[in-house]
Protein backbone atom coordinates (compact mmCIF):
# COMPACT_ATOMS: atom_id res chain seq x y z
CA UNK A 1 0.00 0.00 0.00
CA UNK A 2 1.43 3.42 -0.61
CA UNK A 3 1.96 6.00 1.53
CA UNK A 4 -0.68 8.50 2.61
CA UNK A 5 -1.10 11.26 0.19
CA UNK A 6 -1.99 13.83 3.40
CA UNK A 7 1.02 13.03 4.69
CA UNK A 8 3.49 13.92 1.53
CA UNK A 9 6.37 12.18 0.63
CA UNK A 10 8.82 10.84 2.95
CA UNK A 11 12.42 13.25 3.40
CA UNK A 12 14.62 13.28 6.27
CA UNK A 13 13.86 16.89 7.65
CA UNK A 14 17.31 17.26 8.86
CA UNK A 15 18.45 17.02 5.03
CA UNK A 16 15.72 18.86 3.71
CA UNK A 17 16.88 21.91 5.81
CA UNK A 18 20.42 21.67 5.21
CA UNK A 19 19.87 21.70 1.41
CA UNK A 20 17.54 24.40 1.88
CA UNK A 21 20.05 26.48 3.39
CA UNK A 22 22.76 25.92 0.96
CA UNK A 23 20.34 26.90 -1.73
CA UNK A 24 19.54 30.08 0.06
CA UNK A 25 23.55 30.81 0.76
CA UNK A 26 23.99 29.85 -3.34
CA UNK A 27 26.63 27.00 -1.86
CA UNK A 28 27.58 23.67 -3.13
CA UNK A 29 29.08 21.08 -1.48
CA UNK A 30 28.71 16.97 -0.62
CA UNK A 31 26.09 16.23 1.73
CA UNK A 32 26.17 12.77 3.65
CA UNK A 33 23.00 10.73 4.51
CA UNK A 34 22.26 7.67 5.68
CA UNK A 35 18.58 8.20 4.79
CA UNK A 36 18.00 6.62 1.39
CA UNK A 37 14.15 6.59 1.97
CA UNK A 38 14.45 10.13 1.47
CA UNK A 39 12.76 11.19 -1.60
CA UNK A 40 14.24 13.54 -3.89
CA UNK A 41 12.77 16.75 -4.55
CA UNK A 42 12.82 19.63 -6.53
CA UNK A 43 15.16 21.84 -3.90
CA UNK A 44 17.99 18.74 -4.38
CA UNK A 45 18.45 19.55 -8.46
CA UNK A 46 22.27 20.17 -8.59
CA UNK A 47 23.34 19.00 -5.12
CA UNK A 48 25.70 16.17 -4.79
CA UNK A 49 24.43 14.10 -2.04
CA UNK A 50 26.63 11.21 -0.87
CA UNK A 51 24.28 8.34 -0.24
CA UNK A 52 25.66 5.23 2.30
CA UNK A 53 25.50 2.16 0.46
CA UNK A 54 26.06 0.02 4.08
CA UNK A 55 29.64 0.53 4.03
CA UNK A 56 30.64 4.00 2.47
CA UNK A 57 29.32 7.05 0.77
CA UNK A 58 28.31 7.26 -2.62
CA UNK A 59 28.30 10.48 -4.28
CA UNK A 60 25.22 11.25 -6.63
CA UNK A 61 24.54 14.16 -8.97
CA UNK A 62 21.11 14.94 -8.64
CA UNK A 63 19.39 16.13 -12.10
CA UNK A 64 15.69 16.98 -12.77
CA UNK A 65 14.94 13.14 -14.07
CA UNK A 66 15.54 11.76 -10.13
CA UNK A 67 12.45 13.75 -8.91
CA UNK A 68 10.42 11.72 -7.24
CA UNK A 69 12.98 8.52 -6.73
CA UNK A 70 14.07 7.28 -3.43
CA UNK A 71 17.81 8.15 -2.80
CA UNK A 72 18.64 4.65 -1.89
CA UNK A 73 17.80 3.85 -5.35
CA UNK A 74 21.15 5.71 -6.54
CA UNK A 75 23.75 3.48 -4.25
CA UNK A 76 23.15 -0.10 -5.33
CA UNK A 77 24.29 -2.31 -1.84
CA UNK A 78 25.76 -5.30 -3.33
CA UNK A 79 29.05 -6.58 -3.90
CA UNK A 80 30.64 -6.09 -7.29
CA UNK A 81 33.37 -8.08 -7.85
CA UNK A 82 35.26 -6.19 -10.83
CA UNK A 83 34.99 -5.33 -14.35
CA UNK A 84 36.23 -7.92 -16.91
CA UNK A 85 37.75 -6.73 -20.01
CA UNK A 86 34.91 -5.83 -21.68
CA UNK A 87 33.38 -3.30 -24.08
CA UNK A 88 31.63 -1.50 -21.43
CA UNK A 89 32.05 2.25 -20.94
CA UNK A 90 32.02 4.97 -18.95
CA UNK A 91 31.36 8.74 -19.40
CA UNK A 92 33.47 10.71 -17.78
CA UNK A 93 32.10 14.13 -17.75
CA UNK A 94 28.07 15.20 -17.84
CA UNK B 1 25.44 -34.68 -6.55
CA UNK B 2 29.33 -35.21 -7.66
CA UNK B 3 31.23 -35.84 -4.65
CA UNK B 4 33.99 -33.06 -5.46
CA UNK B 5 31.53 -30.23 -6.66
CA UNK B 6 32.28 -27.04 -3.96
CA UNK B 7 29.31 -26.14 -2.17
CA UNK B 8 27.01 -23.02 -1.34
CA UNK B 9 28.93 -19.68 -1.48
CA UNK B 10 32.25 -21.18 -2.31
CA UNK B 11 30.49 -22.66 -5.94
CA UNK B 12 28.54 -18.73 -6.35
CA UNK B 13 32.10 -17.38 -5.73
CA UNK B 14 33.66 -20.00 -8.39
CA UNK B 15 30.93 -19.22 -10.72
CA UNK B 16 31.17 -15.81 -10.69
CA UNK B 17 34.94 -15.88 -11.43
CA UNK B 18 35.99 -13.85 -13.93
CA UNK B 19 38.09 -15.64 -17.04
CA UNK B 20 41.31 -13.93 -17.88
CA UNK B 21 40.48 -12.00 -21.14
CA UNK B 22 42.81 -13.34 -24.13
CA UNK B 23 45.21 -10.89 -24.83
CA UNK B 24 44.10 -7.86 -27.58
CA UNK B 25 40.48 -9.00 -27.22
CA UNK B 26 36.83 -7.36 -25.04
CA UNK B 27 34.12 -9.65 -23.22
CA UNK B 28 31.27 -8.56 -24.87
CA UNK B 29 28.96 -11.31 -23.02
CA UNK B 30 29.08 -14.46 -20.99
CA UNK B 31 26.35 -17.42 -21.56
CA UNK B 32 24.17 -18.68 -18.91
CA UNK B 33 22.24 -21.15 -19.77
CA UNK B 34 20.69 -23.26 -22.73
CA UNK B 35 16.72 -21.81 -23.35
CA UNK B 36 14.49 -24.05 -24.76
CA UNK B 37 15.14 -27.04 -27.02
CA UNK B 38 16.25 -25.01 -29.93
CA UNK B 39 19.46 -24.32 -29.33
CA UNK B 40 19.16 -21.11 -27.85
CA UNK B 41 21.31 -19.88 -24.92
CA UNK B 42 20.57 -16.81 -22.70
CA UNK B 43 23.66 -14.26 -22.73
CA UNK B 44 24.87 -12.03 -20.43
CA UNK B 45 25.71 -8.82 -21.76
CA UNK B 46 29.16 -7.52 -21.16
CA UNK B 47 28.75 -4.62 -23.79
CA UNK B 48 27.07 -1.31 -24.22
CA UNK B 49 26.33 -1.85 -28.02
CA UNK B 50 23.74 -5.36 -27.67
CA UNK B 51 23.66 -4.71 -32.03
CA UNK B 52 26.69 -6.95 -31.95
CA UNK B 53 23.97 -9.50 -31.32
CA UNK B 54 22.23 -8.81 -34.74
CA UNK B 55 22.34 -12.26 -36.83
CA UNK B 56 24.89 -12.11 -39.23
CA UNK B 57 27.16 -10.80 -36.89
CA UNK B 58 30.48 -13.25 -36.00
CA UNK B 59 31.74 -13.35 -32.66
CA UNK B 60 34.74 -15.49 -30.99
CA UNK B 61 34.01 -18.12 -28.41
CA UNK B 62 35.77 -19.67 -25.58
CA UNK B 63 39.52 -19.35 -24.31
CA UNK B 64 40.14 -20.30 -27.78
CA UNK B 65 38.38 -17.85 -29.79
CA UNK B 66 36.47 -20.33 -31.97
CA UNK B 67 34.79 -18.05 -34.70
CA UNK B 68 30.61 -18.62 -34.34
CA UNK B 69 28.18 -16.61 -36.27
CA UNK B 70 24.56 -15.63 -35.18
CA UNK B 71 21.60 -17.14 -36.73
CA UNK B 72 18.98 -15.06 -34.59
CA UNK B 73 18.63 -13.21 -31.17
CA UNK B 74 16.27 -11.45 -29.14
CA UNK B 75 16.28 -9.28 -26.01
CA UNK B 76 14.59 -11.34 -23.23
CA UNK B 77 14.58 -9.92 -19.39
CA UNK B 78 17.16 -7.28 -20.02
CA UNK B 79 19.36 -10.22 -21.51
CA UNK B 80 19.36 -11.79 -24.77
CA UNK B 81 18.61 -15.05 -26.13
CA UNK B 82 20.96 -16.05 -28.65
CA UNK B 83 20.72 -18.88 -31.37
CA UNK B 84 24.74 -19.59 -33.41
CA UNK B 85 24.66 -21.17 -36.88
CA UNK B 86 25.65 -24.93 -36.51
CA UNK B 87 23.59 -25.26 -33.22
CA UNK B 88 19.80 -26.42 -33.38
CA UNK B 89 19.30 -28.58 -30.02
CA UNK B 90 19.64 -28.34 -26.58
CA UNK B 91 22.45 -31.00 -26.12
CA UNK B 92 24.52 -28.24 -28.45
CA UNK B 93 23.30 -25.30 -26.58
CA UNK B 94 24.44 -27.27 -23.20
CA UNK B 95 27.98 -27.28 -24.29
CA UNK B 96 28.41 -23.55 -24.59
CA UNK B 97 26.79 -22.75 -20.94
CA UNK B 98 29.11 -20.63 -19.18
CA UNK B 99 31.76 -19.78 -22.14
CA UNK B 100 32.52 -16.25 -23.06
CA UNK B 101 32.40 -14.16 -26.09
CA UNK B 102 35.14 -11.89 -27.27
CA UNK B 103 35.57 -9.41 -29.65
CA UNK B 104 38.90 -8.26 -31.57
CA UNK B 105 39.97 -4.91 -29.38
CA UNK B 106 40.87 -3.27 -32.66
CA UNK B 107 37.00 -4.09 -33.47
CA UNK B 108 35.61 -2.15 -30.76
CA UNK B 109 33.39 0.66 -30.96
CA UNK B 110 34.35 4.46 -31.22
CA UNK B 111 33.26 6.17 -28.04
CA UNK B 112 31.82 9.93 -27.91
CA UNK B 113 33.32 12.37 -27.17
CA UNK B 114 34.54 11.94 -22.75
CA UNK B 115 33.37 8.23 -22.62
CA UNK B 116 36.18 5.94 -21.82
CA UNK B 117 35.66 2.45 -21.81
CA UNK B 118 36.62 1.12 -18.38
CA UNK B 119 39.11 -0.81 -18.86
CA UNK B 120 40.89 2.29 -20.22
CA UNK B 121 40.01 4.25 -17.15
CA UNK B 122 41.40 1.44 -14.44
CA UNK B 123 44.83 2.39 -13.11
CA UNK B 124 44.65 5.93 -13.86
CA UNK B 125 46.47 8.66 -11.51
CA UNK B 126 44.18 10.85 -9.90
CA UNK B 127 45.53 14.09 -9.34
CA UNK B 128 44.04 17.70 -8.20
CA UNK B 129 44.43 20.38 -10.85
CA UNK B 130 47.37 21.56 -8.51
CA UNK B 131 49.16 18.73 -9.13
CA UNK B 132 48.71 16.94 -6.02
CA UNK B 133 48.12 12.98 -6.26
CA UNK B 134 45.38 11.57 -4.67
CA UNK B 135 45.61 7.75 -5.76
CA UNK B 136 44.71 5.48 -8.00
CA UNK B 137 41.52 4.71 -9.57
CA UNK B 138 40.99 1.40 -9.32
CA UNK B 139 36.95 0.25 -9.78
CA UNK B 140 33.90 1.99 -11.21
CA UNK B 141 30.45 1.80 -9.64
CA UNK B 142 27.38 1.79 -12.26
CA UNK B 143 24.69 3.79 -10.02
CA UNK B 144 21.99 4.47 -12.51
CA UNK B 145 22.98 7.89 -11.90
CA UNK B 146 26.26 9.23 -12.58
CA UNK B 147 29.27 6.35 -12.39
CA UNK B 148 31.65 6.81 -9.63
CA UNK B 149 34.93 6.31 -9.82
CA UNK B 150 36.78 4.52 -6.56
CA UNK B 151 40.07 5.82 -6.13
CA UNK B 152 42.33 4.31 -3.84
CA UNK B 153 44.19 6.70 -1.84
CA UNK B 154 47.65 7.89 -1.88
CA UNK B 155 49.99 7.70 1.73
CA UNK B 156 48.38 10.41 3.75
CA UNK B 157 45.08 11.23 1.42
CA UNK B 158 41.96 11.29 3.27
CA UNK B 159 42.59 9.46 6.00
CA UNK B 160 43.71 6.11 4.12
CA UNK B 161 40.08 5.47 3.00
CA UNK B 162 38.94 5.11 -0.53
CA UNK B 163 38.16 8.09 -2.39
CA UNK B 164 34.86 7.98 -3.93
CA UNK B 165 34.66 10.66 -6.58
CA UNK B 166 31.25 11.38 -9.19
CA UNK B 167 32.21 11.01 -12.77
CA UNK B 168 30.03 14.89 -13.55
CA UNK B 169 31.80 17.21 -15.56
CA UNK B 170 31.98 19.51 -11.61
CA UNK B 171 35.02 16.87 -10.41
CA UNK B 172 36.36 15.26 -13.67
CA UNK B 173 38.20 18.28 -15.58
CA UNK B 174 40.20 16.19 -17.63
CA UNK B 175 41.32 12.44 -18.40
CA UNK B 176 44.25 11.81 -20.32
CA UNK B 177 44.45 8.34 -21.47
CA UNK B 178 48.11 8.36 -22.91
CA UNK B 179 49.42 9.87 -19.87
CA UNK B 180 47.41 7.92 -17.61
CA UNK B 181 46.05 10.76 -15.83
CA UNK B 182 43.00 11.86 -14.49
CA UNK B 183 42.66 15.39 -13.31
CA UNK B 184 39.89 16.19 -10.58
CA UNK B 185 38.29 19.65 -9.08
CA UNK B 186 37.63 18.36 -5.79
CA UNK B 187 34.18 19.50 -4.22
CA UNK B 188 33.83 20.52 -0.79
CA UNK B 189 32.84 17.62 1.18
CA UNK B 190 34.53 14.78 -1.08
CA UNK B 191 37.62 14.02 1.41
CA UNK B 192 36.95 13.43 4.80
CA UNK B 193 37.71 16.46 6.88
CA UNK B 194 38.91 15.73 10.24
CA UNK B 195 42.97 15.42 10.18
CA UNK B 196 44.46 12.10 10.09
CA UNK B 197 44.58 10.43 12.92
CA UNK B 198 48.15 10.04 14.54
Amino acid sequence: MGRSLKKGPYVDPKLLRKIEEMNRRGERKVIKTWSRASTIFPQFVGHTIAVHDGRRHVPIYITENMVGHKLGEFAPTRFFRGHVKSEKSSRARR
Amino acid sequence: MAPNKPRGHRRYLRQRREPPVPEGHLAVGRILRPHGLRGEVKVQLHTDFPERFAPGQSLLLGPNLEPVTIAASRPHQGQMLVRFHGIQDRTGAEALQGEWLYIPEEAAQELAEDTYYIHQLLGLEVRTEEGQVLGELVDVIVTGANDVYVVRPAPGINRGRELLIPAIAQVVRSVDIQARVLTVRLMPGLLEESPEPT
